[in-house]
């Protein structure tokens, strides 16, 4: 193996290193001279696509359909996307490697994975009748140039909204780049115009003119840190400048009257030009250096060097990093070089070893840490293997020394030799990988449906892996030929025991591609009713639906769901939907009893539902106003309930509508009657309160026919007319009852407590204590004493003989009482 | 009630305010806040009015009032989306003002406690979705004390009983979801009813469209440190238990006021006039007639604290010595010797004018409610019920019945008393139901056909089944009932529900709450915490303390173990069910903590369907049993009475229209 630094080449102070990625990369019969090539950042997919327009050799054979071809870096076919829908007048990635294409009429397709699937839109704003001319695209938007040289930027794919910028000179455009938004000051998107002699920015408020006189400009390029540009002008020159156009950095003559076909920068230091077969690569200081191929070489810029892309190589070029330079540069008396000098003695078991370390000693941390940076910039596994070892050994000799350094770049290093495998094709550098974060680096290799290495991956970098397994079913489930059936149990299978599967999203994939039987198969599996419904409702499967989201117990997806069918299918199969799901059945019921009683009419008629039918009309009846009317809604109410005549339940329903009816008769009758001064009105008032009333009002003889006709129990109208007569206050109607009758239905008691409750004590102990002959003595003498008429209860006492009973009256009486008291008992001794 | 460590429901209440304050934030400059009257209340509990203001609100409207003004560019809706009714308000209020009025409003709808498809559905076919912009506060459980957590929903009962509305039981599941979340699983799901399997089949389901849904953790969540089980109980299968008068003071002041959310409002002659001006958030236009007042039941005012939950007939005597008290305490500077302890009197003064103010509230009060215990018609009420709850035959308490309905005694505690009959003896014999039914319809209006039907569709009121098999005291296992209906005669002597001597003065067991019944609920509760004791308890022989000691010591890991023939004699389905993590995840905590014995463990109780104050009261007694060894949190639905389920069910219409 040759030294580490055979591929380095210096130019200045500087040392570049061109690293060959892979070899043997596209088809040798792949004519690159006439394709486009647009290469994805952070080592992604290249894409192809043969220029139509260009003048071609004559093929014997007739070219075969054009098409975009997707490949790896190192050189495997990924996708081959079919075009028929006209000229590409861009192609480009975002950073998440979404392939974007743009066609002469404005039309933009977004390819968000890597196996054709699209999303489309259209830049609009005038881009169909001008026609689109060129295209560049940053990290996650694009600015298209028309053949006004109007420009229009989008800022994402997600939702694009695509805007005009400011409206430039109409002069032709010799060349032009933009300025990414996350560079420039205004934070939106910046374009730099080359017309006539001078340079443009345009934004989308202004174009400004930056008055520079060495035009017209052939190639303008910004570097990746969007700080520095690079123009090319006629004549071979080349200038580098500040983006802010404020100072001039360098300059380079290129001594060739070619204008070069690309130039890019390689890294934020400096600058290639390409022509067919030759790359110039211009460093700090006007250092130089050549590079000669033998076919068709294409630039892809990385952040951090450039891409070389042969039909045979796939090459980096890349200033090379400093820790590289310290530990390698031939020569270099550095600690970390003496180090890696020290452990390759070790290993020739030579006592130079220590010598080394003892002269390195206090620097030794340093030295530790130069060869763990060095072994992650490195390329050849034998390399990273022996610094990784000089690392180590360095640190075992530290005293105290914090591994997380080390461990991180052999966790690293373990993930990139994986990743830059020529079956993967990701030649990621350290830098690379540090940019486009682990996660992001998963979804690539998912988009490549390598399942196997990310979930290895994942679980090596502690990540989640639902997506992954989410994503590799939703593919099987799109694209499997085997049947559906056993497509689903495979998935299942696989799939059960997992966390955060979305089946949803399986299904939908599955849907899609036109499976339906396979998408509600799967969808049974996913666990959120919240994701099943809505799909399933899309889906038409309406009855599923309808019992997934009842399965859910979540009263508002049903809700949602009925609503849909509601609409959809006639309401008899609506209905008899409902009639074996009674969740539904009492969502239905609660919502129309609010909304739309007309539903749960025909609702309980088809159901056959009587009792509930009536008692609907019946609480129609108690909206409506007039008599009348509230009686014919009575009437149907009863008359839903006739046939029901084996029913109890509804036969005594049936009679107390009809009870109804004629109260609500006899009110209104009432209140025709009534003089208009009253101010009681019949009308709402229960049977008992409209006795009540009459009594209070007077009408007695009304009132006990209404008792009657109602068959009201005895007792029930005795305590109204008892509680009416108390509160008129109509005592000698009292007397004349307790005169006229020996029994009452609920006894003299009650009459003595209202009245006396009601303060008419004479009327209370008068005349009804004495009519309680079923009760015992003592509470007979307790009614006396409420009464305050102590000798009366004596007299009582006196009469059981309770002698007891006396004693305690007496101290109860009180001093005025307590003398006849005495006697009582005295009398009540002698008689003893 | 000290604080419980794990589950701190002042967090929750803490969170709510943050987030109620955030989105009012999130609207630049003043706003008119439109609020939906139930959650006006709930919000009032601790937020006021004042702090509102502080954060930008302007003026607050009733949303059922449906009179915001154009006054604000700014206007806020605050409602529940689950039912169509209020998003069907918003969309027309809208509607209204973007017709009416002459600026150009800014709409913002915050759902509470979840965005729902149906409102977004009725808000985009208004065509006002496009126009502002909706936002979530995730009312869930509200703290309305340390121990007590609610989801205040006020239809709660007749919703998940009387119109199958399973609302509730879904968002109560989302809510003690959030508990899992936060605290992780309950180890243990132990519940009674078929409402609550559904409830615990609902968190199962979370669970695994949780695991769905997360994509961060390759383990699930584990069971929890130090919650020990969560114990769901269906109100359905002990309907009973509210149907009681219920007789400690809350609960009292409750049958007789109404607390609504830690509030009453009671008429200003009984409990004297407000003392300051500070009036709780409140919205406009419902600035209650001068003659009410509303007072703060809550555990700040500290008297209350101490006698909320004892039995009303000790209150008197309790009011009693704490007048005595500070008395003397107000007369202590007389005995004062130097300047430091008059400073040391000074300094407690505004402690005792709090506490001399509250005294008078609550003397008031307990004046008001003496009135109404001594009064005849309560008596005979309160008799029937202990007849009926002790197991007397029902038909000879009909007379009483009867004679209340003809003295035209409110509605609703008659429909408690016949409830009452049906629930603890099965149903109602065919003829005594109809009977009754005339009777009541007589008395009160035929539009309660309509609250006859309610209460037999909930099966509160039915036709007794056939008398021998329920009536035999012994049908215990006989299996043929299938637990279609609870039965309360068996379980009255296996689980000693009736206990004739109760102390209220220094209680030995929960049934002093009811003078003499122990709620059925809080029985079953006991069977899971106190499995020993309550054995002994029902035996007769009183366990002593020091044994009580020993034996609660068993935990719920048993489920229902032990009690087997007393829960086939409940109504609906009897589950217990183990939430174990991921085993090596288990294994791995085990190891890093070793046994996790002798900590004090958090129970939760979820009571679905609603709880009553008494309920409450009961088990605060069974919590004090069990200091140092487990803390109880008691979760429901909603706070009930007898009175709040007969008013859901009530039919307001009547015959008076025209």
């Amino acid at each position: 193996m040759s030294g580490p630094t055979a591929d380095w080449e210096k130019a200045g102070d500087s040392f570049y290193r061109k690293i060959k990625f892979y070899e043997a990369i596209l088809d040798p019969e792949l004519e690159l001279e006439y394709h486009v090539i647009a290469g994805a950042v952070y080592g992604g997919a290249l894409a192809l696509y043969r220029d139509q327009e260009r003048i071609q050799t004559y093929r014997s054979t007739p070219s075969f359909k054009s098409s975009i071809d997707v490949y790896s870096c190192a050189g495997r076919l990924i996708r081959r996307i079919n075009w028929d829908k006209g000229n590409i007048r861009g192609l480009g990635w975002s950073d998440d490697e979404k392939l974007l294409v743009v066609t002469e009429d404005g039309t933009v397709r977004c390819y968000y994975d890597l196996h054709g699937d699209f999303t489309q839109f259209s830049l609009g704003n005038g881009a169909e009748e001008h026609g689109v001319v060129a295209c560049r695209f940053w990290s996650h938007g694009l600015v298209a140039l028309l053949s006004n040289n109007r420009l229009i930027a989008v800022s994402n794919y997600l939702e694009p909204r695509p805007r005009l910028l400011a409206l430039p000179p109409s002069d032709m455009v010799h060349s032009w780049a933009i300025i990414p938004p996350a560079y420039t000051l205004s934070r939106s998107v910046e374009v730099l115009l080359a017309v006539g002699e001078t340079l443009y920015v345009i934004d989308s408020t202004e174009a400004e003119d930056r008055v520079l006189p060495n035009g017209p400009f052939q190639h303008i390029s910004v570097s990746p840190n969007g700080l520095y540009i690079a123009l090319y002008a006629e004549g071979g020159k080349v200038w580098m400048i500040m983006s802010d156009f404020q100072s001039k950095i360098g300059e380079y003559e290129s001594k060739t009257k070619t204008v070069p076909k690309d130039v890019q920068w390689c890294g934020n230091d400096s600058v290639v030009l390409a022509w067919e077969d030759e790359i110039h690569m211009i460093g700090p200081n006007g250092a130089f250096l050549r590079y000669y191929y033998d076919a068709w070489v294409h630039l892809i810029p990385d952040i951090d060097g450039v891409r070389l892309i042969t039909n045979d190589v796939c090459e980096f070029l890349q200033k090379v990093p400093d820790a590289t330079v310290e530990v390698h540069k031939y020569g270099s008396t550095s600690p970390a070089s003496v180090l890696l000098d020290a452990v390759q003695q070790l290993e020739s078991e030579s006592p130079k070893a220590d010598e080394d370390i003892q002269l390195i000693r206090p620097k030794l941390p340093d030295a530790v840490a130069i060869c763990v940076e060095a072994a992650g910039q490195e390329y050849h596994s034998r390399w990273q293997k022996q610094l990784l070892k000089a690392a180590s050994f360095g640190k075992s000799i530290l005293d105290v020394y914090s591994s997380d350094d080390f461990v991180g770049v052999c966790e690293t290093l373990r993930i990139l030799n994986a990743v830059r495998d020529y079956r993967i094709g990701l030649p990621l550098t350290y830098e690379q990988y540090t940019r486009l974060t682990p996660v992001q680096l998963i979804r690539r290799l998912i988009n490549r449906s390598e399942y196997l290495l990310a979930i290895r991956l994942s679980e090596f970098l502690r990540l989640p892996t639902n997506n992954i397994y989410v994503h590799w079913a939703a593919r099987k489930a799109r694209h499997s030929s085997a049947d559906q059936e056993s497509v689903c149990r495979s998935i299942v299978a696989r799939l059960s025991s997992k966390r955060g599967i979305s089946f949803e999203m399986i299904a939908r994939a599955a849907y899609d591609e036109g499976h339906g039987d396979l998408a509600t198969a799967l969808l049974h599996h996913e666990a959120r009713a919240g994701k099943q419904v809505p799909l399933l409702m899309s889906m038409s499967e309406d009855e599923l639906a309808l019992d997934k989201a009842i399965a859910s117990g979540d009263p508002d997806l049903v809700f949602i769901v009925l609503l849909n069918l509601k609409k959809q299918i006639p309401l008899a199969s609506f209905f008899r939907m409902l009639s074996n799901r009674p969740m539904a059945m009492a969502l239905v019921e609660t919502s129309a009893r609010d909304q739309d009683t007309s539903l749960l009419k025909d609702l309980y008629y088809q159901d056959d539902r009587r009792l509930d039918g009536s008692r609907l009309l019946f609480s129609e009846a108690l909206a409506q106003s007039a008599p009348q009317t509230k009686v014919d809604k009575l009437k149907l109410a009863s008359k839903l309930l006739a046939d029901s005549t084996k029913d109890s339940a509804a036969l005594l329903t049936s009679r107390l509508i009809q009870e109804t009816q004629s109260l609500i008769k006899v009110q209104s009758s009432l209140d025709n009657d009534r003089p208009a001064s009253s101010q009681t009105k019949f009308t709402g008032l229960s049977l008992n309160q409209t006795v009540y009333q009459l009594v209070l009002g007077s009408q007695i003889k009304r009132a006990n026919k209404l008792a009657a006709d109602f068959h009201l129990p005895p007792k029930v109208s005795e305590w109204i007319r008892l509680r009416a007569l108390v509160v008129a206050r109509n005592w000698d109607e009292l007397e004349d009852i307790a005169r006229r009758n020996k029994k009452s239905p609920i006894g003299w008691e009650p009459y003595f407590n209202e009245i006396l409750g009601a303060g008419k004590i004479k009327l209370a102990g008068g005349t009804f204590v004495a009519k309680c002959t079923n009760l015992t003595v003592s509470e007979r003498s307790e009614m006396w004493i409420k009464c305050g008429m102590f000798s009366r209860a004596g007299d009582e006492l006196v009469k059981a003989k309770d002698l007891e009973g006396l004693e305690k009256l007496k101290k109860r009486a009180g001093p005025e009482g307590a003398g006849e008291i005495e006697r009582m008992m005295a009398g009540l001794r002698l008689k003893r | 009630m000290a604080p419980h460590p794990g589950i701190d429901t002042d967090q929750i209440r803490e969170k709510i305010r943050r987030d109620l304050f955030g989105l009012l934030e999130g609207i630049q400059g003043k706003k008119n806040l439109v609020i939906e009257k139930s959650l006006a209340d709930v919000i009032g509990i601790f937020v006021k009015f004042s702090t509102l203001q502080e954060h930008g609100v302007d003026k607050l409207f009733l949303l059922e009032n449906n009179n915001v003004d154009s006054s604000q560019k700014n206007v806020v809706f605050l409602a529940r989306g689950e039912k169509a009714l209020k998003p069907i308000a918003v969309a027309e209020q809208i509607q209204r003002l973007q017709k009416n009025s002459s600026i150009e409003h800014d709409f913002s709808v915050i759902w509470a406690p979840r965005r729902t498809l149906v409102s977004d559905k009725i808000l985009e076919e208004s065509g006002v979705l496009g126009d502002l912009s909706v936002e979530v506060l995730p009312l869930y459980f509200v703290p309305l004390e340390q121990d007590v957590l609610s989801l205040c929903f006020e239809d709660s009962f007749s919703d998940i009983y009387l119109r199958r509305d399973p609302t509730s039981i879904f968002l109560g599941a989302q809510a003690l979801m959030d508990l899992q979340n936060s605290h992780g699983l309950f180890p243990r799901i132990i519940g009674k009813g078929d409402q609550a399997q559904r409830l615990m089949e609902l968190l199962l389901r979370m669970r695994s469209e949780a695991a769905a849904e997360d994509n961060a953790t390759t383990f699930g969540p584990m069971p929890s440190a130090y919650v020990e089980s969560l114990i769901v109980i269906d109100r359905e299968i002990d309907m009973a238990t509210p149907l009681l008068t219920q007789l400690t003071y809350e609960g009292l002041i409750d049958e007789m006021f109404g607390i609504q959310y830690n509030s009453a409002e009671i008429d200003s002659s009984i409990v004297g006039p407000a003392p300051g001006a500070q009036q709780p958030a409140r919205a406009e236009g419902t600035v209650a007639p001068g003659l009410k007042r509303k007072i703060m039941l809550d555990s700040t005012d500290k008297l209350y604290d101490q006698l909320r939950d004892t039995n009303f007939a000790i209150v008197d005597g309790l009011l009693n010595k704490v007048a005595r008290r500070l008395q003397s305490d107000m007369h202590s500077p007389r005995d004062a010797k130097s300047t430091s302890e008059l400073k040391e009197f000074i300094s407690k003064l505004p402690g005792y004018q709090a506490e001399q103010q509250s005294l008078r509230v609550h003397i008031g009060l307990t004046e008001e409610m003496l009135k109404h215990t001594q009064s005849e018609i309560f008596r005979r009420c309160l008799e029937v019920q202990q007849n009926l709850a002790d197991g007397t035959d029902p038909s000879s308490q009909h007379d009483s019945i009867e004679e209340l309905i003809a003295r035209d005694v409110p509605l609703p505690i008659i429909l408690r008393l016949l409830c009452l009959e049906s629930c603890v003896s099965g149903g109602l014999r065919q003829r005594d139901l109809e009977n009754f039914k005339r009777l009541l319809l007589q008395a009160y209006g035929y539009q309660h056909l309509l609250t006859l039907a309610s209460l037999e569709k909930m099966g509160m009121l039915k036709i007794r089944a056939s008398a021998n098999i329920l009536f035999n005291p012994l049908g215990a296992g006989s299996g043929t009932v299938e637990n279609s209906s609870t039965n309360y005669n068996y379980l009255r002597r296996v689980l000693r529900l009736i206990v004739d001597e109760v102390d209220e003065q220094n209680p030995n067991d929960i049934s002093y709450v009811y003078s003499g019944y122990a709620p059925l609920s809080i029985r079953l509760v006991q069977c899971i915490l106190q499995k020993q004791s309550l054995l002994a308890f029902t035996r007769g022989t009183q366990a002593p303390s020091t044994a009580n000691g020993v034996a609660s010591a068993s935990n719920t890991s048993h489920g229902w173990q032990g009690f087997e023939s007393a829960l086939s004699n409940v109504r609906g389905a009897t589950f217990s069910k183990v939430q174990k993590g991921e085993d090596a995840a288990t294994k791995a905590r085990n190891m890093l903590q070793g046994s996790a014995g002798g900590k004090v463990k958090t129970v939760v109780l979820m009571f679905l369907g609603g709880i009553t104050f008494t309920e409450i009261a009961a088990l605060r007694f069974l919590a004090k049993q069990e200091e140092g060894r487990r803390k109880l949190l008691i979760c429901t639905t909603g706070i009930i009475s007898g009175n709040s389920i007969m008013d859901a069910v009530m039919e307001k219409e009547d015959f008076s229209k025209g």
